[in-house]
């Protein structure tokens, strides 16, 4: 395969003068199922295999994508990303230049305990319709249930003009359990997700059968919640509503590029903008989180990378493009949703550092206001305005927890939220999720329990 | 561009459907894709990228015993891995369940004999040149409104795309269409005032976009956000663009009436055929054969004929679409809204161009009828909506505050909550300003009583 790759990527250098050209090939195997209810929708697998090209030509970027993996079709697809690259770069004023990056040439290998691969269809069918009958048992108000799983199993292979060679194996396992509910003309939704970058095992330290308890019980707890007031109360976070919070209200921000494109972190390096209480990194070497791998879509090994420590902006989350812009190097955040697509900035597992409160002494600080548990979505602005939906929630009374609220959310900008960071806890989760930026990413976000003093809740009463 | 014809990409799905009998399924289906995007992408108010994706595949659906198995490939020129993937197909299906409920593929049914305005051979001939020039006309007619402007990204890109879809209860059909479309992100900045990123697009199935129009709305609604004041948290009445009601239908109603969430009660509309659900003001159609709809096809993702369904007829719930499967568990014909991401999955139901009929108000009537309310353009979060239920809690930017008739100012850190379903009941005026945004063609639409919670 590499040598089919490298003969592709000199005729990019050597016949089209290329400063810089890639190829990044890709095998992927995909296994999914839905369920609803007892009845299996359908059983799927798939194959996904093709080449992404890359290159740079007078300062400007060609790419071509195809499913093929014969010399032929890829030496017509680099000549057409070279020709591509010379007229996109006809009226460029700031060519673009690539921050330097150590050579590499590894071959990772993916050693799960339990390889998705092994098991078979019918087995992991058999085990998530389990999930399916405990959430329909756990009581007659639920009205629906939803599995949808994923495995994706394959190997990639990236080589560029600078001697990097590199081949990794790919893995993700993921699964996704919604529940609805329904009573007296309510409607309530809930849903959890699961993934690792580890191996199957994962569905057997978490057991199916307890996450449908907990989407089961969520679903039902909110027949009977109300709908929150509108407007400001402080709120206690759960580490679920933490990574979230961390992922849309500062993540995005410190992507360097949105962060180019005019965002509020541009010139921030240094600048306090939060609580002392507050450190952010994102780290994509937590062993088997959903957001880990070892090198990144432009072979740059990826970091752990402190963003805010105690407050003050420490990093951006950078690929080799944005580095140059910003004089430092990439921290491995290119990533790429497969072979159809180029790399962008995304993040891996981005969390908040834990502290040393106790949930409970959160809670003790707040007289009226929320506890935000699970979050249901969130979104981000480039002006800082950020968005997440709660899906369970409740009522702080005199620092005890009292009844449920339905469907609230919580907003504010950035820049005045993490200042109102008042207390952060000792515990740390980290959860698996997925991130949408054009394309989508298996992402991991997390932290400890945390507390705002201030923040807009909305509500409908 | 070399595509593959029609006569290769039906002997493809036919080849399939062939081995896989042969094999013994009692049922196959063959859905065959090839998609050709190519595209001029702006970064930091410059092109700086030209990129080409060529993408082909085949998927194919068998039953064996009532159970359902899929496998795709994006390898299709290979005799081998035609053979391999019916081989996984039918190794899925075996892993599945019976289903009681399958009642046997899509039959054979009539395309309508012209289809408007959704292939242009002009599209095919644009080289990376002409959609470069667009880019830069755009680029420029945004930073030509207002110093302050910056063009943070956007690009221009057309597409090709064909479908072939057969299978072994007589469908056999093959579709090809066009697209185009342009789109600019951009935002202003004046010291440390930062506005959020105001984004306009246009697209079409024919080469009638319009760059300069796109650079300038993009830019105008940025500049015009710089300067904003905080409104008061109270009940008020709203002024909804398409963008907005895209984003709260989208995630709510659209789910609503599609037959899979009524019939496992995830709709509240179930077993309301026929009942006022929403303003008489509102009469909405499913159109999957609109004429230069985005979304508009010959047929659906499982063969059947596309077509226009009414789902709301002057406030009365009508009809909930379709696909094969839920429509035959009740004993009715698919709706034709079988909707696939290509060659990768399954079908499933989906809207094509869900239609809101407009009425006879200009967008500057509408806002003259409001005495007091918020023009909302974009909204952050809708997609944290509680889909069953309809509740949503959003923020909405950019937003102005309409007095007496006029937009007097841009206002900011605005929430909105409430419920989809209330929010529908509530509908006062539609404009007669419609355009498509996604699969929503509608108007501007006045709706009153939403809560408003800002300082």
């Amino acid at each position: 395969m590499q040598q089919v790759l490298l003969k592709a990527i000199e005729v990019a250098t050597q016949k089209y003068g290329a400063s810089y050209a890639e190829a990044r090939a890709q095998k992927l195997c995909k296994t999914m199922f839905t369920l609803e209810e007892e009845r299996v929708e359908t059983a799927k697998q798939g194959i996904e295999s093709g080449v992404a090209l890359r290159v740079l030509v007078n300062g400007a970027w060609g790419f071509v994508s195809v499913g093929s993996f014969e010399d032929d079709i890829l030496f017509t697809a680099v000549s057409n990303a070279c020709i591509m690259a010379k007229t996109a770069s006809q009226q460029l004023k700031n060519p673009i230049k690539l921050a330097s990056a150590k050579v590499i040439t590894d071959c990772v290998k993916v050693k799960p305990k339990k390889n998705p691969a092994d098991i078979a269809l019918e087995d992991k069918i058999q085990n998530f319709l389990q999930i399916n009958k405990t959430i329909q048992q756990y009581d007659q108000r639920i009205k629906s249930c939803t599995v949808d799983y994923l495995d994706l199993i394959g190997s990639s292979f990236f080589v560029n003009s600078e001697g990097t060679d590199i081949q990794q194996d790919k893995l993700f396992v993921w699964s996704r359990i919604t529940a609805s509910a329904k009573s007296c003309g309510i409607f309530t939704f809930s849903r959890e997700e699961i993934g690792a970058t580890s191996g199957y095992e994962v569905f057997e330290t978490q057991f199916p059968q307890d996450v449908g308890e907990t989407v089961a019980r969520r679903a039902v707890a909110q027949l009977v919640a109300k709908t929150p007031k509108g407007g400001k109360a402080p709120v206690v976070l759960g580490p679920s509503v933490v990574g979230v919070f961390v992922h849309e209200a500062f993540g995005h921000l410190a992507e360097a590029d949105l962060a180019l494109s005019g965002g509020i972190l541009f010139n921030a390096m240094g600048k306090k903008i939060g609580s002392n209480l507050v450190t952010f990194y994102d780290d994509g070497t937590i062993p088997g989180a959903f957001g880990s791998f070892k090198y990144d879509d432009e072979g740059v090994p990826v970091e752990k990378t402190l963003l805010i420590k105690d407050g003050v902006v420490t990093g951006l989350m950078h690929n080799r493009e944005t580095a140059c812009k910003f004089g430092t190097q990439s921290t491995g955040n290119a990533r790429a949703e497969d072979f159809r697509v180029e790399p962008i900035i995304r993040m891996c597992n981005t969390y908040m550092a834990p502290r040393d409160y106790e949930v409970k002494e959160l809670l003790d600080g707040v007289k009226s206001g929320y506890f935000f548990k699970s979050f249901r979505g969130g979104q981000a602005n480039i002006d800082g305005t950020f968005q997440v939906g709660i899906q369970e929630g409740y009522e702080i009374v005199n620092g005890e927890v009292g009844a449920p609220v339905r469907d609230a959310s919580i907003s504010g900008n950035t820049l005045e939220i993490l200042l109102k960071v008042d207390a952060v806890g000792k515990d740390f989760v980290i959860d698996s999720g997925r991130c949408g930026k054009g394309q989508t990413a298996f992402i991991g976000d997390g932290g400890p329990h945390i507390r705002l003093s201030e923040v807009v809740v909305g509500g409908s009463a | 561009m070399v595509v593959l014809e029609k006569n290769e990409m039906i002997a493809l799905a036919e080849k399939a459907v062939r081995v896989a009998i042969v094999k013994g399924v009692s049922e196959a289906e063959a859905y065959v894709c090839e998609d050709y995007a190519s595209d001029v992408s702006i970064e930091l108010g410059q092109i700086t990228k030209n990129s080409q994706v060529i993408d082909r595949g085949i998927g194919v659906r068998v039953v064996v015993n009532k159970a359902v198995g899929f496998a795709y490939t994006n390898i299709v020129n290979d005799p081998v891995a035609i053979e391999d993937i019916v081989v996984r197909a039918l190794s899925a299906a075996k892993a599945s369940k019976s289903d009681v409920n399958w009642q046997g593929f899509a039959h054979k049914t009539s395309y309508v004999s012209v289809l408007e305005g959704t292939f242009d051979s002009k599209i095919l001939e644009i080289g990376s040149d002409e959609l470069m020039y667009m880019s830069q006309t755009m680029i420029d007619s945004a930073v030509q409104i207002d110093k302050n402007v910056i063009v943070a990204e956007g690009g221009v890109g057309s597409g090709y795309g064909s479908v072939a879809v057969v299978n072994s209860s007589g469908v056999c059909g093959f579709d090809r269409g066009t697209v185009i479309e342009c789109s600019l992100a951009t935002l202003a900045k004046d010291g440390n005032r930062v506005t959020p990123v105001c984004f306009e697009f246009d697209a079409a199935r024919n080469c009638s976009i319009d760059p300069v129009w796109v650079g300038q709305e993009a830019a105008k609604l940025s500049v015009s956000s710089l300067k904003t004041k905080l409104v008061e948290t109270k009940t008020t009445t709203l002024l909804l663009t398409q963008f907005a009601l895209q984003d709260l239908l989208g995630h709510t109603l659209f789910n609503a009436i599609m037959a899979d969430s009524v019939q496992r009660g995830q709709s509240p509309f179930k077993g309301r055929i026929g009942e006022k659900v929403v303003s008489e003001n509102l009469t909405i159609y499913d159109d999957g054969l609109y004429p230069y709809g985005i979304n508009t096809q010959l047929f659906d993702g499982e063969g059947v004929s596309r077509q226009k369904t009414l789902i709301i007829d002057k406030g009365v719930l009508k009809n909930f679409i379709y696909d094969n499967y839920t429509a035959k568990k009740e004993g009715k014909v698919s709706t034709g809204n079988a909707s696939r991401a290509g060659y990768l999955s399954t079908p499933c139901i989906g809207t094509t161009n869900f239609h809101i009929m407009p009425d006879a108000s200009s967008a500057d009537d509408l806002i003259r009828q409001i005495d007091d309310g918020l023009l909302i353009y974009y909204l952050q979060g809708a997609h944290s909506s509680n889909p069953v239920s309809g509740e949503f809690s959003v923020v909405a930017s950019p937003v102005w505050k309409i007095k007496n008739g006029d937009l007097v100012f841009a206002a900011r850190d605005v929430m909105l909550a409430g419920n989809i379903f209330d929010l529908l009941k509530n509908v006062k005026i539609v404009g007669n300003n419609e355009r498509q945004v996604g699969s929503l063609i509608a108007p501007w639409i006045v709706v009153e009583n939403v809560r408003v919670i800002g300082k």
